[in-house]
C-alpha cells in the first residue's frame, strides 16, 4: 500500500503547500485583526443569529411563542416586538456594551453582546 | 505501512496546529456563559487557569441551579412550594427548602412583618405574568391577605405548619438568591476563586475580576441605561430591589411586583434599595424588606444585621446610605 | 463479475450502475459518520465522502461524479432527516462545489495531479462554498470568515486522505476483472 507522499506528484505538492500557506496566513491575520463588537442571539440554547453591532438591520427570531422582533442600529440591540405576556424584554431597552444581556424568556431567546471589552466600561455587572 | 519520517512530520505538524488553536490565551482564562433558568437570564462568569476547568465547573453550577429550581420555584407541578400551597396542614421540605424558608421567616421576624413568605395568594391575585393585569378588588385582596403574616407558617425541622389552610408559601427572591449561593458553593468545590454569578440583577461576586476588583453599577431607578452609583465588592451579594422592574400602569398610577403585606398594595416607600451582605438570600429579604419599610426603618433594620450595608432610593428620589456604605461605592 | 452474455454496451452500462450504487451507499455512510463528529458550527464538515465521488469521477467520468455526489448528499438528508434544513443546504453547497472543482481541476490539469492533488482541491471547494451558504443561511456576519483559515486547513489534510484514499480503492477495482476489459487505467 503507496503512502500518500509516494503518490502525490509535484503539482499535488503546489496545490496543498499553497492551500495550506493561504490557510495559515489567514490564521495570522485573524490572530492580529480586532474583532468588532457582535451581536449574538440564542434561540433555546442554540446559537441562531450572529450580527455586527454596527450595521443597522433588523430580523425576526423564532422560538416556541412566535416571532421575537430584534433591532440593532445606533441605540443597540433591542427588542421592539414579541409575542410574550409581559414584554418585559422589550422593556430591557437597548443592549450595547460587550457583555450585555437581553431576553425574551418565554420565547427561549437570549442576545449577548460579545466584542472587546472596552476599559470604558464603567462597571463590570449591572444590579438591578 | 511503515513509519516513515513524513508522516510523523505531518502528524507533528497536525498535533502542533490544534494545540496552537486551543491555546492561544494568556495566563488567565475568562469564561462567561449565560442561561435562561429561574424566569430570568443566569449569566456566570468564572477566571482561572484552564478553560476546562472553568467550563466543567459552571456546567456543575447551572446543572445544580436547575435541580434547585425545580424544587423551589412554585412554577414547577412538584416542586415543595407548590405541595406545601396545596396541602391544608403544610408538610415535609427538603432541607433547602428548609434553609430558605429558615432565612425568610428570621428576616420576617425582624423587620416585624415587613417581609413575608405566605404572600402566595397575593401573587396570583395580582397577576403579574398575564398580559393585562389589572388592580384587584379590595375585599379580593382582603381575601388573600387572610391569615398570612409573619407568624403564619413555622418551621420545625424539616416540617414546615401552616396556620391557615387556604395559606401559599412564595419564597420569591429568596429562593432565587438561595440558588445563587449554592451556585457559588459549586464553583468554590471547583477550586474556582474567582467568578460572579449574577441571577437577572441578583448577584454573588467571588474573589475579584481578572484585571481589578468586581465593580458593580447599581441601576438608576428612574432612568433607564443610567448608574445610580458603582460599588466595588470582593467576596459579597449585591441585591437591588426596585419598582421600575416589574410593574404596570392604571389610571396614571404604577402597580409593581413589591407589596406591602400590611395592605396587600405595592408598597410606596422606595423607588429601588439595594443591600451588599454575605449571602444573595439574606440580600433579597433584606432588599424587599427595606423597600417595604421605606428609607428610615429600612436603615433600621440593617442595623441590626452586622455586615450588611444599603443603599435606599427614597420615593422623592432622595439617597439613603447605610453607615459603611462609604467603604463600597466607587464613585457617586 | 463476467457473464457470457455478449452485449458489452449493456454489460458496462449494467456495471456502471450497479458501482454507482455501491459508491453512493458507501458515501452516505461516510456522511452519516461524518455527522457524528463535533464541528464549530453545526452541520459544517470535513467532506471524506468525497473519496467515492472523486473515485466515479476518475472511474468513469463527470456525470458519474454528479450523480454520487447529489445522491449522497439527498440520501445522506433523507436518512438524517434533516431535508431542506440548514444542514442539508451546506452539505449541498460543499458538495456541488467541490465536484465542479474537481472536474475542472481533473479535466485541465489531470496530467500534472494525482487523485491527491485533486481532491485537495475539492476540499478546499467543499470548505468554501459550505461557509458560503453558512454565511447567507446561518451567521449572516462577516464573524463567520474567521474560521475559514483554521478550517480550510484541516480541510487540506482531510483533502489530502481523501485523495488517497480513493487512490487505494481505484487500485483494488483496477485488479476487479470488471475492469479489465474497459481498457486503460482507471488512475488516467
Amino acid at each position: 500500500m503507496k503512502t500518500p507522499w509516494q503518490i502525490m506528484t509535484k503539482g499535488d505538492w503546489l496545490i496543498v503547500l499553497m492551500l495550506l500557506g493561504i490557510a495559515l496566513v489567514g490564521i495570522a491575520w485573524l490572530a492580529v485583526a480586532p474583532t468588532g463588537t457582535r451581536v449574538i442571539v440564542t434561540s433555546g440554547g442554540e446559537t441562531c443569529f450572529v450580527a455586527d453591532l454596527d450595521r443597522p438591520t433588523s430580523i425576526d427570531l423564532d422560538g416556541p411563542l412566535g416571532k421575537t422582533h430584534l433591532v440593532i442600529d445606533e441605540q443597540g440591540a433591542y427588542v421592539t416586538g414579541s409575542p410574550c405576556p409581559r414584554k418585559i424584554c422589550i422593556a430591557m431597552g437597548p443592549a450595547k456594551r460587550a457583555g450585555d444581556l437581553l431576553a425574551c424568556v418565554p420565547n427561549r431567546i437570549m442576545v449577548r453582546i460579545e466584542g472587546p471589552a472596552g476599559e470604558d466600561a464603567p462597571y463590570d455587572l449591572l444590579s438591578r | 505501512m511503515s513509519w516513515n519520517r513524513p508522516l510523523i512530520i505531518g502528524l507533528i505538524v497536525l498535533l502542533l496546529a490544534l494545540g496552537w488553536l486551543r491555546t492561544n490565551s494568556a495566563d488567565t482564562e475568562q469564561v462567561r456563559r449565560s442561561q435562561l433558568m429561574m424566569g430570568t437570564i443566569v449569566e456566570i462568569v468564572a477566571s482561572g487557569k484552564s478553560s476546562g476547568q472553568l467550563e466543567a465547573a459552571i456546567d456543575d453550577a447551572f446543572a445544580e441551579m436547575a435541580r434547585l429550581d425545580r424544587v423551589l420555584s412554585r412554577y414547577h407541578q412538584d416542586s415543595d412550594i407548590t405541595r406545601l400551597s396545596q396541602s391544608d396542614k403544610g408538610g415535609r421540605v427538603a432541607p433547602e427548602t428548609a434553609e430558605v424558608i429558615a432565612i425568610g421567616l428570621d428576616v420576617a421576624e425582624r423587620s416585624h412583618g415587613a417581609f413575608d413568605l405566605t404572600l402566595g395568594r397575593l401573587k396570583v391575585l395580582w397577576n403579574f405574568d398575564d398580559e393585562n393585569p389589572v388592580v384587584p378588588e379590595q375585599a379580593a385582596i382582603a381575601r388573600a391577605m387572610a391569615g398570612t403574616g409573619p407568624r403564619a407558617v413555622e418551621l420545625d425541622g424539616l416540617n414546615l405548619i401552616k396556620r391557615s389552610p387556604q395559606l401559599m408559601v412564595d419564597l420569591a427572591g429568596v429562593a432565587k438568591g438561595y440558588i445563587v449561593d449554592r451556585a457559588i458553593g459549586v464553583l468554590k468545590k471547583h477550586a474556582i476563586t474567582d467568578a460572579a454569578v449574577n441571577a437577572g440583577g441578583d448577584m454573588y461576586l467571588l474573589g475579584q475580576h481578572p484585571e481589578h476588583p468586581w465593580r458593580i453599577g447599581i441601576q438608576h431607578p428612574r432612568q433607564q441605561g443610567g448608574i445610580l452609583a458603582t460599588v466595588q465588592v470582593r467576596d459579597r451579594a449585591v441585591v437591588t430591589s426596585g419598582d421600575y422592574e416589574r410593574f404596570f400602569e392604571q389610571d396614571g398610577q404604577r402597580y409593581h411586583h413589591i407589596f406591602d403585606p400590611q395592605t396587600g398594595l405595592p408598597a410606596r416607600g422606595c423607588q429601588s434599595a439595594t443591600v451588599i451582605t454575605d449571602s444573595v438570600a439574606l440580600g433579597d429579604a433584606l432588599a424587599t424588606a427595606i423597600f417595604v419599610l421605606g428609607p428610615q426603618k429600612g436603615l433600621e433594620l440593617l442595623a441590626d444585621y452586622p455586615g450588611a450595608e444599603g443603599l435606599i432610593v427614597a420615593a422623592d428620589g432622595s439617597l439613603h446610605p447605610s453607615p459603611g456604605w462609604d467603604a463600597y461605592q466607587d464613585t457617586p | 463479475m463476467t457473464c457470457s452474455a455478449v452485449d458489452t454496451e449493456k454489460l458496462n452500462r449494467a456495471r456502471r450502475q450497479v458501482f454507482l450504487a455501491l459508491f453512493i451507499a458507501i458515501a452516505v455512510s461516510l456522511h452519516m459518520l461524518e455527522s457524528l463528529l463535533p464541528s464549530p458550527i453545526p452541520w459544517l464538515r470535513l467532506g471524506l465522502a468525497n473519496t467515492l465521488a472523486l473515485s466515479a469521477l476518475y472511474l468513469y467520468d463527470g456525470r458519474a461524479a454528479w450523480t454520487v455526489s447529489l445522491a449522497r448528499v439527498g440520501i445522506g438528508a433523507l436518512l438524517l432527516g434533516r431535508l431542506f434544513s440548514p444542514g442539508f443546504w451546506l452539505a449541498l453547497s460543499g458538495a456541488i462545489v467541490a465536484t465542479s472543482v474537481m472536474i475542472i481541476v481533473h479535466r485541465t490539469c489531470g496530467r500534472h495531479l494525482s487523485a491527491i492533488g485533486v481532491s485537495a482541491t475539492g476540499a478546499a471547494g467543499h470548505a468554501l462554498g459550505q461557509l458560503l451558504t453558512a454565511r447567507l443561511l446561518i451567521i449572516q456576519h462577516e464573524a463567520i470568515w474567521q474560521i475559514a483559515p483554521p478550517f480550510l486547513f484541516f480541510t487540506v489534510f482531510s483533502g489530502v486522505l481523501t485523495g488517497w484514499l480513493a487512490t487505494l480503492l481505484l487500485e483494488r477495482l483496477a485488479q476487479h476483472p470488471a475492469f479489465q476489459t474497459t481498457g486503460g487505467h482507471p488512475l488516467n
